[in-house]
């Protein structure tokens, strides 16, 4: 009954309450930004969980296993469909190197920084040590372009410079952290003793990338023929659960794999167009049943994770600021951007919180509630902290 | 001639997706489950191949002009437990909630089908196929079974008392028709017109009615297995009352979705998607709620519910033509998880247990069926080639007669087991003929859009 009443709750919800998100719902002004992004469906799924009215238990989580491979399946399509070659190049390269140099070097300072920490904390095996600092970095990497998005016309007009290289970075910087997440999924073992876990990465790589071909392939014979737009959308959720549940049955990521099939059907299919139609109409409804189920796992069993999760954002804040500022004194073509440009890259949806689900599916941890717990209340913090900086940079922009 | 060499390159095309897809298939079908997470993988994986599959050979049956929730259907039968095993029963049990969705989404559309003017005008024709239906099919089954029953070996060993009671039982059930293939092959295939109209109309009363007759036939089948217990009229008012809230639960819900159609209209696939579920779902938990905190029986049927809604909608409102639209665009998802998880629910192993007394049996209700339709066509004064042609718009039977064999198992323990398995192994042949034949006579009326 749980699994049923849950997921009406859920569905319901997640869609009627994207009308009140993204539609212009008018809130009082200090919880407008808060409200904007959809962060009050953590809540929603926070209520639902084991922490308060238990509609999402452990059985009924287990149940909804389709729908959350298909949400991870969707995210990871619409992520690789924003990697079109054609469009990309419209670009400076500068912009491209900057993304990434960008989230290479947030993830550096985030990784060491947890990697260092975690035994301080919690008694960690080896592998979970790298496995969990692996994923938290790669969280803290990447960037959501909600914050920017939400900004006001007279705002995007009056810095079109740096709004265009904000908007450039939050939108691709998430590959470098997808790669790096990519990574866990190969650690298998207990504990590394050597280096013969880097053998098995190589074959696991060669081996994901082969399937994954295999599945561009199945799309692009099916997507071939003309087909109506109810044809379209049967092949393209059957392909996600599909995919998802081969990524999950070969030990690998369902996110990575269909982001690397979105990449290749916008770059190889011509038919991309109405694909991709599909995808962005139900994105906002998937993005809130993603944070839903996110919030179900949020545990607040210890004050600490609180003092922890600051910590955390501290080094990302860090990482953010240090890596924006030297890409853009190292780079001269970039020298006319704002050295504190971090200030504007710090919210943190969307990718993140997917990377994050799927570790909590693929990964058994111990400390996997903890893991996310922690970087729900990260995204929080940057929900409130973020706008206020990206104001403040804008302001102080040329 | 360019059609027919489209039709050739669709035809390869479609076979070879689904070699490729059936290979990936049987070596993922190869690896190890390790984890609970792969084992969620395989679930997963098994739901999206269903679809594909599903989808892929309706395509080529639909080249040979078969419906394509027939494809579905063999699918789900060959991927089901009872022949390849690449479905199991947990795997069917935990999809289970998108049968659910599946069914009162048809429901919606089945309401939203009816337009109360053509049913003013085809009243006489309705009510006449109803009734003649309801007589005639219950008659001959019942009248077969009663002399019969006792000479097929499946049956042989009930006593007369026992065989009686079957005979009701199944005579009931062989009136119970299947409103969601019907829904769904007059949706593909487009049809309108006096016809489908009088189809339509019949198909989704009968499934309205059946629930009472059941009820009656329940009541005198204990008489006759039990002795001398008499009829308690409490069990009637309960499920009139049932449908009666049903439908006004209906009526209101249907209303609200008028009001979200008119204010905010934005994805309503969507909307309609869910609230089909939620209706389903929250109907049972209230019936659990009533039941446990005021001890009151109360059955809400969700699938009553979900029609009276979109009847509403559609009749009441001015927004049915954009609620209809919209049901449209996610008809195919539903539609091909719905039938292929049905297809694999399908009991071949009844079938191989029982066939003879099933093939006997599902003769044996063509032959009413044929008598009713054709008499009540004759006096309504319907076209001949109507009157001729309409028993094979009734054949198709789903849900609520597998729904009902499990009430008749839990109500007779002595003869519900013979009971279950010749109305799973009817339901086989009516279902998988029931659909060819359905859009075959959609054809020859002149109805149907889809060639």
């Amino acid at each position: 009954m749980k699994i049923i009443f849950a997921l009406l709750i859920i569905v319901f919800l997640a869609f009627s309450g994207y009308h009140l998100t993204f539609r212009g719902f008018k809130l009082p002004l200090f919880a407008r930004e808060f409200y904007l992004k959809g962060t009050e469906f953590l809540f929603l799924g926070l209520i639902l969980g084991p922490s308060f009215l238990n509609l999402l238990d452990t059985e009924t989580m287990r149940g909804l296993e389709p729908v959350g491979a298909l949400v991870l399946g969707w995210i990871g399509l619409l992520f690789g469909f924003q990697f079109e070659i054609t469009r990309l190049r419209r670009f400076p390269l500068d912009f491209f190197t900057a993304a990434l140099l960008e989230s290479l070097l947030t993830f550096a300072v985030v990784f060491w920084s947890v990697y260092l920490t975690l035994p301080m904390i919690t008694d960690i095996s080896g592998t979970m040590r790298l496995v969990v600092s692996l994923t938290l970095s790669a969280a803290a990497a990447c960037t959501a372009q909600t914050g920017v998005a939400l900004l006001t016309p007279d705002f995007t007009e009056r810095h079109g410079k740096t709004v265009g290289i904000l908007r450039y970075v939050s939108s691709i910087d998430g590959l470098s952290a997808l790669v790096i997440f990519a990574v866990v999924f190969f650690f298998k073992e207990p504990s590394i003793s050597g280096f013969y876990w880097i053998g098995d990465l190589a074959m696991g790589t060669v081996f994901s990338f082969v399937i994954s071909m295999g599945l561009v392939f199945l799309y692009i014979i099916f997507i071939a023929s003309h087909r109506d737009e109810k044809e379209l959308a049967l092949v393209v959720i059957a392909m996600a659960v599909l995919t998802s549940g081969i990524a999950s049955l070969l030990h690998f990521s369902p996110l990575v794999t269909n982001f690397f099939v979105g990449f290749c059907l916008v770059n190889f299919c011509r038919r991309k167009e109405r694909l991709f139609k599909i995808f962005v109409g139900v994105e906002k409804p998937v993005y809130l049943l993603l944070l839903v189920f996110l919030g179900a796992s949020w545990t607040l069993d210890s004050p600490w994770l609180i003092v922890l999760a600051a910590l955390y954002c501290l080094c990302r804040f860090g990482g953010k600021l240090f890596g924006g500022f030297l890409v853009t004194r190292l780079n001269p073509e970039l020298r006319s951007y704002p050295p504190h440009i971090g200030f504007g890259l710090l919210d943190q949806g969307g990718l993140p919180l997917a990377i994050l689900f799927d570790f909590q599916r693929g990964i058994s941890c111990d400390i996997a509630a903890g893991v996310i717990s922690l970087v729900l209340l990260a995204v929080i913090y940057n929900e409130f902290l973020g706008p206020y900086l990206l104001v403040r940079l804008l302001k102080e922009a040329k | 001639m360019a059609e027919l060499h489209q039709s050739k390159k669709n035809l390869i095309m479609y076979i070879l997706t689904l070699f490729v897809v059936t290979l990936f298939a049987l070596w993922l079908r190869r690896l190890d489950i390790e984890s609970s997470w792969q084992l969620a993988g395989m679930i997963n994986f098994s739901l999206g191949f269903v679809m594909l599959a599903a989808y892929m050979s309706a395509q080529i049956l639909k080249i040979a002009r078969l419906p394509l929730i027939s494809g579905y259907i063999i699918v789900g039968i060959i991927a089901g437990p009872y022949v390849s095993g690449f479905l199991t029963d947990d795997m069917i049990d935990r999809f289970g909630f998108i049968n659910d969705i599946a069914l009162s989404f048809i429901a919606l559309t089945a309401g939203g089908a009816l337009h109360l003017q053509m049913l003013r005008k085809r009243r006489k024709i309705i009510v006449l196929n109803i009734v003649l239906l309801t007589v005639v099919v219950f008659g001959f089954v019942f009248t077969f079974f009663a002399f019969m029953g006792s000479h097929f070996n499946f049956t042989g060993n009930l006593a007369s008392p026992q065989i009686i009671a079957f005979a009701v039982l199944i005579g009931v059930v062989a009136v119970a028709r299947s409103p969601s293939s019907a829904i769904a092959i007059i949706s593909e295939s487009r049809a309108s017109g006096p016809f489908t109209e009088t189809v339509l109309g019949v198909t989704i009363a009968m499934d309205v009615l059946i629930i009472i007759l059941f009820t009656i036939a329940v009541t005198a089948a204990r008489i006759f297995v039990g002795g001398s217990e008499m009829p308690d009229t409490h069990v009637f008012v309960a499920v009139s009352t049932e449908l009666v809230i049903s439908f006004f639960l209906g009526a209101l819900l249907g209303k609200g979705i008028a009001l979200y159609i008119d204010r905010i209209r934005h994805n309503l696939p969507l909307f309609l998607l869910f609230l089909a579920f939620g209706v389903s779902k929250l109907s049972l938990w209230l019936n659990n709620g009533i039941e446990i905190h005021f001890d009151v029986y109360l059955h809400l049927k969700p699938l009553l519910i979900c029609m009276g809604a979109g009847f509403t909608v559609q009749n009441f409102s001015k927004t049915g033509a954009y609620f209809m639209d919209n049901l449209d665009r996610v008809s195919l998802p539903v539609y091909v998880l719905f039938f292929s998880l049905a297809g694999a629910s399908l009991n071949f192993e009844a079938l191989k247990v029982c066939w003879m007394l099933a093939l006997c049996l599902a003769i044996v209700r063509v032959a009413g069926i044929f008598c009713a339709t054709w008499l009540a066509g004759t006096i309504a004064g319907d076209p001949p080639l109507h009157n001729r042609t309409a028993w094979m718009a009734y054949l198709t039977q789903a849900g609520v007669a597998i729904g009902l064999a499990q009430i008749a198992e839990s109500e007779f323990p002595g003869i519900g087991v013979y009971l279950t398995t010749v109305i799973l192994a009817l339901i086989f042949v009516n279902q998988l003929v029931g659909p060819v034949t359905f859009k075959t006579v959609l054809n020859l009326v002149g109805e149907s859009k889809v060639r």
